[in-house]
């Protein structure tokens, strides 16, 4: 019975996915308890029930349906992403929430996981290959809709986690290095058209060079380089006409205390919170940063200053921790599949929890820009909650089945 | 990147997102390390600031009590508005200034220049509101975040004493004093700013206490921090115990109600300021609360100069009140003896000029001189002492420079010196002709009543120059003990039988028939005194000098009156009077009024 369950019950995935789904409850309740009679805490421990029911359908559903699905679920969240640009509310500027009986959800988190599935679906069929041009631009138009779309919002932090995934899947999937570099070399040109005519100087350059390097033929790094300064300007050109509160969110990243009252507020706020919380932390409900609601919506965004402030560096070490374990795990999955979307279905989901885990805590401590990334599991928001279950099942799921071919 | 095992999953590629991972999942670690453990400190700190804010609670100011005791000056509790620029809502602007009644600019002002201090403090906007713009304020503060009102001390005076010169006033806090004083004043405080106000601040202000409150990021109060057990609590100022007498004082100033000048009685045994009165003056209560700029306006434009204290700060010719130093000075130096006899024959001649004596007194002894105030006696002897010996006594007796009065807020007065008269007319230009009306206390002298009233204790209590003070003793709250206050005291250096002689000849002037001080005599008791009429542009000052009881003084005063004319007509009646109610607590002639004084002194009159 016990060897039974060492084989096919993921309890790492399955105890690190508790772990962190009650750590986040107890930090919901202390950063709202006070405010709306901890509202959101018994809205999220109800989605916190919804989702362990979807992990649970998720882990036990055969991993050749969910293969098949895969398709079906990307095309209906490509299809959900469509109608949300065309009628979606608009919430502090940006359409992605799509109202269901008047409770939010933002379909771009589960888009995510279908992109992975449906990314690792494609390249696991026979005759598929990434050294052919025609399979490669597949694959990259099943991660470039939902990236436009979702870009359409506008939302740039979703847009950037997408290329954060992208990277790793077909790095794992045996992508030549030009291609990735081809990838990387429009994201580094645009972030230097953003900062300025000599960064996009300088990154143009280092661009070209590392085109060069890595060239298969002139005619392609010409092509690749083209595109990228393409991007570059028309980034520039978006960031003219983006949203004055994007626009700042970019600006307060360059410079996030110029501004400690404005946009750099948060960032300001929640490394004192941080910080302040010590070795031991000053206590549940005792931090005075999260119980003088010095940080707004700290349930959301924010999370990472709770655990950070109330339980200090203990606190903010095992959440850190259980996530790092958690990526790990995945890592050695894809490694350990014998199948080939199990492994990249697994390499996705590292993605995914990496680029969230690193940018949101990342935010939290004043490395990253404020860009709205939720943290997985901990943040308040049903759909984001209920994904990253689901995430945690096909996990459970992909280790159950990792040895079927 | 550098392999090229570039096929599905290959292990190269494995090591290399593992890389990524830990490098990610590092630098999430190093920075949770650096943020938590480093930099605790400074976040601890600033996490701190944050979310508590202090509120100063201000001290009850020291209580002043007279020498027996009764309550002077007295604490009451003032209410003001206070607003914490951080916290406050500009919109809200109109509505607290139509709340208060004041002009949004002012209030604006009042909450910009706090800011500039301390965006988390309270800055006092209006002082002093009355209980109805207290209650409108309270029933809208949960409309108005920031604003909140506190309770200071406001200082309250009795009815019957003013004595605004000596008690003092305080006065909202300068930048400029804020700037000196640093951190023990925050800006709207109130400072003494004059009188013992000023010069005892230190012991009467206490100390501050801080109450710790919680606040939201809004500025609003969330409730009393770890239920105030951090709180500090403000601690009393020190109570002092004046040298002044309460009913002495108010005795004093209705005796000078009328008049332009100044009233000094001190305590011959210490120096303590019995009743220093300075007229016209002000109500000090002007300044318990809130002061408008018109009522400064009002007071500092007034011609009558009711600020200004005439008791300390006037240097007038002090007349014949200056002749006992010129009897010691000549006594002393044995220049004369008592049974040294001049003639006066009602003028005397040095040179081609002629100054003039009042009387053709005959032949007169120091005694006499001084009895009579015979003026021929000190012109004669004033050319024997010179201005050298003159300058050098008058500096023993005090004159000519600061008498250390605990209050300060004093002049020295002039005496000239050599070097003087050099400066002025140049060297050799002036003759001993300058010298002669300074042996009557006229001519280039200044002095102030309260350097008067040393002299004249010094003369009474045998020739001990005392530091004159206002303070007798203060209270201190912390071990509760009457903590004394030193005051400076050294000889005038004019030998016991000398003074006697001195003040044989001021008790005849009191005592004795054809005396010019005998209206200031006291019924019961023997007293001694001068008279003196300064000459002056206008009308003459009159002074008087006493004290009392002659064999063992315990009073001395000094009444100077600008412009009223004769001394001993106006100024020797207000001295005795002053002295009987001190000795007596109550007048023991009761009816005496001006019309009869002229009648029974009409002989008696002269300087």
């Amino acid at each position: 019975m016990l060897e039974y369950l060492k084989e096919y019950f993921d309890y790492r995935t399955f105890f690190t996915c508790l772990a962190l789904v009650c750590i986040g409850l107890i930090s919901i309740y202390s950063a709202t308890f006070d405010i709306n009679n901890a509202l959101n805490f018994h809205r999220q421990a109800i989605w916190a029930g919804i989702g362990f029911f979807v992990m649970l359908i998720m882990t036990f559903l055969p991993l050749r349906t969910i293969q098949r699905l895969s398709f079906f679920l990307y095309f209906l969240t490509l299809a959900i992403l469509i109608i949300i640009l065309i009628i979606g509310s608009t919430v502090k500027g940006s359409k992605s929430w799509f109202g269901i009986g008047g409770l939010g959800g933002q379909p771009s988190e589960f888009a995510k996981i279908a992109t992975v599935l449906a990314f690792a679906s494609y390249l696991s069929r026979t005759g598929v290959s990434l050294s052919q041009v025609k399979h490669l631009i597949i694959a990259l138009c099943i991660f470039g809709a939902p990236m436009l779309l979702i870009l359409a919002q506008p939302d740039l932090g979703t847009t950037i986690v997408f290329f954060a995934i992208l990277l790793p899947v077909l790095f794992w999937a045996g992508a030549s290095n030009f291609i990735l570099i081809a990838i990387l070399v429009p994201i580094l040109v645009a972030l230097g058209a953003l900062l300025g005519t000599a960064q996009f100087l300088i990154a143009a350059i280092v661009g070209a060079t590392l085109l060069y390097m890595f060239h298969k033929n002139r005619f392609a790094v010409a092509i690749a380089f083209g595109i990228a300064l393409a991007i570059g300007l028309t980034v520039q050109v978006i960031y003219e006409r983006m949203p004055q509160y994007q626009q700042k969110r970019i600006s307060t990243f360059l410079n996030p205390e110029a501004d400690p009252l404005g946009a750099g507020y948060n960032v300001v706020q929640s490394k004192i919170a941080i910080g302040s919380g010590g070795f031991f932390g000053k206590g549940y409900l005792k931090g005075t940063q999260t119980q003088l609601n010095y940080i707004p919506e700290q349930w959301t965004d924010f999370i990472f200053c709770v655990p950070g402030e109330e339980f200090g560096f203990l606190g903010g070490c095992l959440v850190i921790a259980l996530f790092f374990g958690l990526v790990l795990h995945s890592l050695r999955l894809a490694s350990l599949s014998k199948n080939k979307f199990g492994s990249l279905a697994s390499i996705g989901f590292a993605g995914i929890l990496t680029t969230h885990t690193v940018i949101n805590i990342g935010m939290s401590m004043g490395l990253f820009p404020v860009i709205g990334i939720p943290l997985p599991f901990l943040s308040y928001g049903g759909s984001a909650l209920v994904a990253n279950m689901m995430l945690a099942g096909l996990l459970m799921n992909l280790y159950a089945h990792r040895k079927s071919y | 990147m550098s392999s090229d095992e570039q096929f599905f999953g290959s292990p190269s590629r494995r090591r290399v997102l593992n890389i990524i991972v830990l490098i990610v999942f590092g630098i999430l670690f190093l920075r949770l390390y650096q943020l938590q453990l480093l930099y605790h400190s400074e976040f601890g700190k600033k996490s701190e600031e944050n979310s508590v804010r202090s509120l100063t609670k201000d001290p009850v100011r020291g209580y002043m009590f007279d020498r027996t005791g009764r309550l002077v000056v007295d604490v009451g509790p003032a209410y003001s508005i206070t607003v914490i620029p951080a916290s406050f809502d500009t919109n809200n602007l109109t509505f607290l200034s139509s709340l208060l009644q004041m002009d949004p600019t002012l209030l604006q002002a009042r909450i910009n220049r706090g800011r500039a201090y301390s965006r988390f403090s309270a800055v006092r906007v209006k002082r002093d509101v009355d209980f109805k713009t207290l209650t409108t304020v309270e029933e809208n503060l949960y409309l108005l975040p920031g604003v909140n009102y506190d309770v200071e001390s406001k200082r309250l005076y009795p009815v019957k004493v003013r004595a605004p010169h000596l008690l003092g006033y305080c006065k909202e806090i300068t930048d400029a004093q804020l700037a000196r004083f640093g951190s023990v004043y925050q800006q709207g405080d109130l400072i003494g700013s004059s009188g013992i106000e000023a010069s005892y601040e230190t012991f009467l202000r206490g100390e501050k206490g801080f109450e710790f409150i919680s606040v939201n990021s809004k500025g609003q109060i969330l409730g009393p921090l770890e239920e105030g057990q951090r709180d500090i609590p403000s601690k009393e100022g020190f109570d002092l115990i004046l040298s002044l007498d309460f009913g002495l004082q108010a005795f004093a100033e209705s005796l000078m109600t009328n008049y332009r000048g100044a009233l000094v009685a001190i305590d011959p045994n210490d120096g303590g300021v019995l009743a220093l009165v300075s007229k016209p003056d002000f109500d000090p209560s002007t300044f318990s609360g809130v002061t408008s700029s018109e009522v400064w306006a009002r007071l500092n434009n007034d011609p009558d100069k009711p600020l200004f204290n005439r008791a300390t700060m006037t240097r007038y010719p002090p007349g014949s009140t200056f002749k006992m130093l010129v009897a010691a000075a000549g006594l002393q130096e044995k220049l004369i003896d008592e049974r040294y006899r001049i003639t006066c024959g009602g003028s005397f001649r040095l040179g081609r000029k002629v100054f003039k004596d009042t009387h053709v007194h005959g032949s007169v002894n120091v005694v006499e001189a001084l009895q009579y105030s015979c003026d021929v006696f000190f012109y004669q002897l004033i050319l024997k002492i010179g201005l050298e010996k003159l300058y050098a006594y008058s500096k023993q007796f005090g004159f000519g420079q600061l008498t250390k009065f605990d209050i300060g807020e004093e002049n020295t007065g002039l005496i000239p010196s050599t070097e003087y008269y050099d400066r002025v007319y140049g060297k050799g230009k002036w003759t001993q002709g300058y010298l002669v009306s300074l042996g009557i206390g006229q001519g280039e002298i200044g002095v102030s009543p309260l350097q008067m009233a040393q002299y004249t204790a010094a003369l009474a209590n045998g020739g001990i120059l005392m530091q004159p003070h206002a303070v007798n003793s203060v209270r201190n709250k912390r071990t509760n003990r009457f903590d004394l206050i030193d005051h400076k005291e050294h000889s005038i250096g004019v030998n016991q039988k000398i003074l006697s002689i001195i003040r044989e000849g001021m008790r005849r002037v009191v005592e004795s028939p054809g005396g010019t001080g005998g209206l200031a005599r006291i019924s019961g008791i023997v007293s001694a005194g001068k008279t003196g009429t300064a000459q002056n542009p206008g009308e003459d000052h009159a002074w008087y000098v006493g004290f009392a009881p002659f064999n063992h003084p315990k009073i001395a005063v000094v009444v100077m009156l600008e412009n009223a004319g004769f001394g001993g007509v106006k100024a020797a009646p207000i001295g005795g009077m002053v002295m009987e109610k001190y000795l007596f607590g109550d007048l023991q002639r009761r009816a005496v009024s001006p019309p009869s004084l002229k009648d029974t002194s009409s002989h008696s009159v002269m300087h």
